[in-house]
């Protein structure tokens, strides 16, 4: 026990990876053994992080459940873990939804082992990003999330899959070019790559000392956008989101699921953990562009879900639309620092970014099974198809209106707190993405509206095209997203303590 | 039980029993609907609990009952949700759950419990009857509904968000409330959802309010964000109103005050359906007809024109928004009068009246009449309750007689097929007449008399463009009121079903009965004290009680002759005029009334079709999508692939195989081939020849060193 | 005593008749006589830097030794080298034996 509870983080970290190296060994042809014990084996982690979740104590400041093992002792880089209240939000999203998108697999049938695998390392790369304490490291394991995700949608995804992963992959690969680079500048300045240190020492910078020949202003402008660019890729950002759809419509349901509900929070959270302390001034003067991008994907993003015909792809329009909040909640907080307003505002993006990941993740695996059933996505062939399945039609209905952020559910909450938390920092902003958010109401209408009702489909009412009910596994997969959808919507304080907190320490 | 833990008990059993009927009993029809009833009853003797000790406690409006929790953590502090009950609040309560209750138990009549399940009926259609087999003949009787339970499990939702709306302390539990019965109105409008009609008209009705709803988020917003909190009872102090009319906004000419009056009432424009957000709500009444009652009388509509009373206080601060509010509801009440001369659906009328005696509500309180406002929101609820139920009670008996004749094409909700139900339904007809006269303002013995007249009042004392307005839609209210009882229920029936019709069965009578009690009865609790003959006789109770809610308790006003006979006229002229009209009116073309631009609503559905959906759809589809996203930024990122393709071309065909290849390579080889070939005759394999060759050399550099050595 | 540079020209002149025998008789046999007359010059250059220089260092002779050996396995191996080529192919003449030429 005493192990376990001293190395809390690195067991959450790494048992996933270990465990994908076991299975390595295991016989290929045993889909069910394989699909079982990966399930089994990301419960592990969840269970772990929820006992770190029940451990922690939100009123203490700085990083709890440090651990630091020597990793690269000649550029004084190591494995620094550690979580606060953002982080470890993060992490229980991170541990919670990757069992169920491997639950949500079950159903994938081709190279199963290795697709498992594949999982379960995109499982440590996520963990590792949101945990690590070390730039260096952080970096390493935002690009390991990369590689099996790269493979999961060229591998197992649908038509287009070889343009969607190509895009995704290139797309952030170049946006996290700059990061190294800028992570290399700091590295090299200050000699260490260690968050905490290198926080303290950058700060404390006097500003009209030089670094490098440049002055200290000039080298964290360059570092500033190098970073941006990164983050805001990943986010992603208007206009940097057009990735963001093909990757989502040809990804395989769980790669949807896993992409919507964390992948994407990796942005966010970097601009959370890495440029709003880092960067304070020229979070500042840029505050204005930011939300100026933001409000642009509240809008474009509700419309462009609005116009497409493709189910999965109006889910996935429907990200960049939700994200869009998160970062004028972040660009608000860059602007008014300190402020109660901007604390506001942040407890509702980190909200946010923990709801979207329960309520995509949820509309994902919803299109995912419909699409298995009748091989289309496409929203003109559905209507009609409550009676056929009123089972799958209530728990659409129900994740949609999260989505939609309908209040008793937990998305008005989030929403709600970055309204209010950006209203006097970015009025006009604020007062324009109010059509975005009457958009999102437009385009779950329509998604509703040509997938269940309308007179009973007769060609998926029989024979071989007849659509099965959702089974048993499938609302297996939507209980605890349900749940907790409900949860956070009418409860939400036990979470959005534990983000207040952190968010009056941190900023 | 602790009167405050019962206000926090009051909307639960709804909610409850939505959830027990989604999750556990939605295949037995019987105990779902015995769940949502029993849940609906519980909720109404909470309220009536709550009402009478709200009775007993002397000025409720300066000591309410008030709790409230730790709900959100804002930064250092929290913020506060609970339940306040005031006497704005126990009114509102008293009707909210008295027409719920009746509601709730019309619906099961009203979806034929206990009547075989359909021939053809399909889930998400209205049933269509079944055959049965009775002594050897067979004959069609009406139908279960198939999504018995699910109706009730909404309609139980619905309640919820009501009740919220109603005891909450605060605007964002409000909200939560105004946006659940939001959802349960796009569910329940779209309940038969195989309707191709009521698809639409689900997705319209949310869409419509939704636009309000963004603007009255906004406006929590703006007052969260300038005065910290959103309990009413610490906004309508003293110190935070002032603060707040003293504070400009960003808009000219308007204080803080006044732009969050306006966003917020934005909010009430949509769900109150008042102009320009008015087109959802007769499409709503592709609803079950409960649901159309729920919607337009009891509930959603009326939450709206609660939100607007409940911030009052605020609202008054600035006189420009209250003269917007005052216009609004003017000019909605008479708008919508004159399209409901026009309709022949029995219900669509209805709807266009409710939309109507909103906007009296909402002009009562534009110009200040802040009790004539509440007074009529109590009164209108119930006789428009009592309205809805009995027409769908008259569908219900016409429906009987398309079973019975099988020709399934003639309408049941057009008028005009009716005639002569007043001896076919005899409570439906009574009831429905004492409904229609309330709405109409029949002096003296109805609810509507006092409440119309109290604001006719307060508008003629206060402003008289209002008054005028307010006069007009009144006389046209009576008279569209008359041609509605006239053609339906009078003289001879016109088709055969209307022959057959049938009075229906009691769990739907009763409530009717109720109703129309209370749509008599609650007139008297408001008869203003100077009012000749029967002022005095009963106090003024409601005026007292109601006025303790704000801070400075409205004064009752002078009695004057000029409006109690204006309203007289009006009323009684309207039903006079409607009846001579309408008597002998077979035929819609007989009907001279039905004008081209009144029957189509004033073609506000195409304006908005033309202005808005189609350039928004066009918008988002062409502009955002195809151009934007498809053609401009991805075809940025695909210039990168041609791009990076390009430079690597560019590198391979004009460096490396130039350069590296031709010249490097290929060339170091082809110098050594072509060296190699020449110098290979000098491979002549004779030693002679290369001793002499190694001898001249050595004596050539012999001679070489020699020389240089030398010098 | 002669003086040594006597010695050095004698041999010079014997290596010069050794080399003009090699580069222009066209008779193998000959060639390696002319070859035999060159190694003969060195023993002679050789045998005359030891007299005249360091006599103790007795290197100087046992090169020359070496050389004789060299010489006459040289020879050995030579001739009968020539003598077999004659008698396959009935010539002694260098210039003749182009067989392993382009």
């Amino acid at each position: 026990m005493n192990f376990i509870s001293a190395h809390f983080l690195s067991l959450i970290l790494f048992v996933p990876s270990l465990v994908a190296v076991v299975m390595l060994f295991l016989p290929k042809d045993e889909t069910k053994l394989l699909r079982w014990f990966a399930f089994g084996a990301s419960l592990i982690p969840l269970l772990l992080s929820l006992s770190v979740w029940f451990q922690f104590k939100a009123f203490a400041p700085g990083f709890q459940f440090q651990e630091r093992y020597d990793w690269y002792e000649a550029i004084n880089s190591s494995v620094h873990l550690g979580v606060d209240g953002l982080s470890l939000t993060m992490v229980l999203l991170t541990t919670l939804l990757t069992p169920l998108a491997i639950l949500a697999s079950f159903s994938v049938a081709e190279k199963v082992k290795a697709y498992m695998m594949l999982f379960l390392f995109l499982e440590t790369g996520m963990l590792g990003v949101f945990m690590s304490l070390d730039l260096l490291v952080f970096f390493v394991f935002w690009e390991v999330g990369l590689v099996p995700m790269y493979f999961l949608i060229n591998q197992w995804g649908s038509a287009n899959r070889n343009y969607a992963s190509m895009k995704f992959l290139i797309y952030t690969m170049g946006g996290s070019l700059g990061l190294l680079l800028a992570i290399q500048l700091l590295g090299v300045l200050f000699g260490t790559f260690d968050l905490l240190a290198l926080t303290q020492r950058w700060t404390s910078l006097d500003p009209d000392s030089t670094l490098l020949g440049m002055s200290v202003s000039q080298v964290k402008a360059i570092a500033f956008w190098a970073f941006v660019i990164a983050f805001a890729i990943k986010v992603p950002v208007w206009p940097f989101h057009t990735w963001l759809p093909d990757a989502h419509t040809e990804a395989p349901t769980a790669g949807s699921m896993i992409l919507a509900g964390v992948l994407l929070k990796l942005g966010a959270y970097g601009f959370l953990r890495l440029i709003l302390p880092l960067y304070p001034f020229e979070a500042k003067i840029f505050a204005g562009a930011l939300a100026f991008l933001a409000t642009a994907a509240i809008v474009f993003g509700a419309f462009a879900s609005f116009a497409q015909t493709d189910f999965k792809r109006l889910v996935a329009y429907s990200s960049v639309n939700h994200m869009g909040f998160v970062v004028l909640g972040i660009a608000a907080a860059g602007l008014a620092s300190g402020t109660n307003d901007a604390t506001i505002a942040l407890d509702g993006a980190v909200l946010q970014m923990f709801n979207h990941g329960l309520s995509a993740a949820g509309m994902f695996f919803l299109v995912g099974v419909i699409y298995e059933r009748t091989h289309t996505r496409n929203l003109e062939e559905y209507g009609g198809l409550f009676p056929l399945v009123p089972v799958y039609g209530g728990i659409l209905i129900f994740t949609s209106f999260a989505s939609l952020g309908l209040p008793g559910l937990n998305g008005f909450i989030s929403e709600f707190l970055v309204v209010r938390g950006v209203w006097p920092i970015f009025t006009v902003y604020t007062a324009i993405s109010m059509l975005g958010l009457l958009f999102t109401g437009a385009y779950v209408l329509k998604a509703l509206k040509n997938v269940l009702h309308g007179p009973m489909n007769e060609h998926w009412a029989h024979g071989e095209h007849k659509l099965t009910e959702i089974n048993a596994r499938e609302i297996l997969v939507m209980t605890p997203l349900m749940v907790l959808i409900l949860w956070i919507g009418v409860y939400p304080a036990w979470i959005l303590d534990v983000i207040n907190k952190a968010m009056m320490m941190l900023y | 039980m602790a009167t405050e833990t019962l206000i926090w008990l009051i909307p639960l059993p709804p909610a409850l029993a939505f959830f027990l009927i989604v999750l556990f009993t939605n295949r037995n029809k019987a105990l779902s609907h015995t769940i949502a009833v029993g849940a609906a009853f519980l909720s109404w003797l909470g309220s009536m609990i709550v009402f009478v000790r709200a009775l007993r406690v002397e000025s409720l409006g300066e000591n309410p009952f008030e709790s409230s929790v730790n709900w959100l953590p804002t930064g250092d502090t929290w913020f506060r949700a609970g339940v306040l009950v005031d006497p704005l609040t126990a009114v509102t309560l008293f009707f909210v759950a008295w027409t719920v209750l009746m509601i709730f138990i019309y619906s099961v009549g009203y979806h034929n419990f206990g009547q075989p399940a359909g021939d053809h009926d399909h889930k998400g259609l209205p049933p269509h009857g079944a055959t049965v087999d009775e002594h050897g003949h067979k004959h069609v009787v009406p139908s279960v509904e198939p999504l018995y339970s699910r109706f009730f499990a909404f309609i139980g939702l619905f309640a919820f968000g009501m009740f919220t709306l109603v005891v909450s302390d605060n605007l964002l539990t409000l909200f939560v409330g105004w946006e659940i019965m939001g959802l349960c109105s796009y569910l329940l409008i779209g309940f038969w959802y195989g309707k191709k009609s009521a698809r639409d008209a689900a997705v319209k009705a949310f869409m419509t309010t939704r636009i309000g709803d963004v603007f009255m988020l906004l406006g929590i917003a703006y007052l969260y964000s300038v005065t910290g909190t959103l309990s009413f009872r610490e906004i309508f102090t003293e110190t935070t109103l002032r603060t707040l009319a003293s504070i400009p906004s960003m808009v000219n000419g308007l204080s803080s005050a006044g732009l969050i009056g306006l966003l917020l009432f934005i909010g009430t424009i949509g769900k109150s359906a008042q102009f320009p957000l008015h087109v959802w709500l007769p499409d709503a009444m592709e609803g079950p007809t409960p649901v159309s009652a729920m919607i337009h009388a009891a509930t959603m509509v009326s939450g709206g024109v609660y939100t607007a009373i409940r911030m009052f206080p605020l609202l008054s601060l600035d006189s420009t928004t209250m003269s917007i509010v005052a216009f609004i509801g003017a000019f909605t009440a008479l708008f919508a009068a004159t399209i409901a001369l026009a309709q022949n659906d029995i219900k669509r009328v209805l709807a266009y009246s409710t939309i109507s005696q909103l906007g009296f509500m909402i002009a009562a309180l534009g110009i200040g009449a802040y009790v004539a406002a509440v007074f009529h929101l109590i009164t209108h609820a119930f006789f428009k309750a009592l309205l809805f139920l009995g027409s769908g009670s008259v569908i219900h008996g016409m429906e009987h007689g398309v079973l019975h004749t099988g020709k399934h094409d003639v309408d049941p909700q057009d008028m005009f097929n009716m005639g002569g139900l007043k001896n076919k339904m005899p409570i439906t007809f009574w009831t429905f007449l004492i409904g229609g006269f309330a709405l109409s303002g029949f002096p003296i013995v109805t609810a509507g008399f006092w409440s119309k007249d109290e604001i006719l009042a307060d508008a003629f004392a206060h402003n008289l463009p209002v008054f005028v307005t307010l006069a007009v839609a009144a006389f046209l209210t009576a008279f569209y009121t008359m041609r509605q009882i006239t053609l339906t229920f009078l003289g001879e029936p016109r088709t055969k079903e209307a022959a057959h019709a049938h009075e229906t069965p009691w769990t739907m009578t009763t409530p009717l009965v109720v109703l129309s009690v209370l749509a008599i009865g609650y007139g008297w609790i408001g008869i203003p004290e100077h009012f000749p003959l029967l002022g005095g006789l009963v106090p003024n109770w409601l005026h007292d009680f109601v006025g303790g809610t704000l801070a400075e308790h409205p004064e009752a006003l002078e009695f004057n002759v000029v409006p109690l006979l204006t309203s007289l006229v009006v009323a009684l002229g309207g039903l006079g005029l409607g009846y001579l009209m309408y008597r002998n009116v077979n035929s819609p073309a007989e009907d001279k009334l039905q004008l081209g631009f009144l029957k189509n609503k004033y073609y506000f559905d195409e304006i908005y079709d033309v202005v808005f959906i189609k350039p928004v759809t066009w918008f988002a589809d062409k502009v955002v999508y195809q151009i934007m996203d498809k053609g401009f930024i991805d075809g940025i990122l695909h210039l990168f692939g041609p791009g990076t393709q390009g430079i690597g071309d560019g590198i391979r065909n004009y460096f490396d195989l130039p350069v590296i290849n031709k010249f490097f390579g290929d060339g170091s080889a082809n110098a050594t081939y072509f060296s190699g070939e020449k110098l290979r005759l000098a491979q002549t394999g004779r030693i002679q020849q290369y001793l002499m060759l190694a001898l001249i050399l050595f004596l050539a550099i012999g001679a070489a060193l020699y020389f240089l050595i030398k010098v | 005593m002669v003086p040594l540079s006597w010695y050095l020209i004698f041999s010079a002149a014997l290596f010069s008749v050794g080399l003009f025998g090699v580069l222009t008789r066209r008779n193998a046999v000959a060639i390696l006589l002319g070859v035999e007359l060159m190694l003969n010059s060195v023993n002679v250059n050789l045998a005359a830097f030891w007299r005249y220089g360091n006599v103790t260092d007795i290197a100087g002779q046992v090169f020359a030794i070496i050389v004789f050996a060299v010489a006459a396995a040289e020879v050995s191996v030579g001739l009968a080298l020539v003598i077999s080529i004659y008698r396959k192919r009935n010539t002694v003449i260098a210039d003749d034996l182009d067989m392993l030429k382009f």
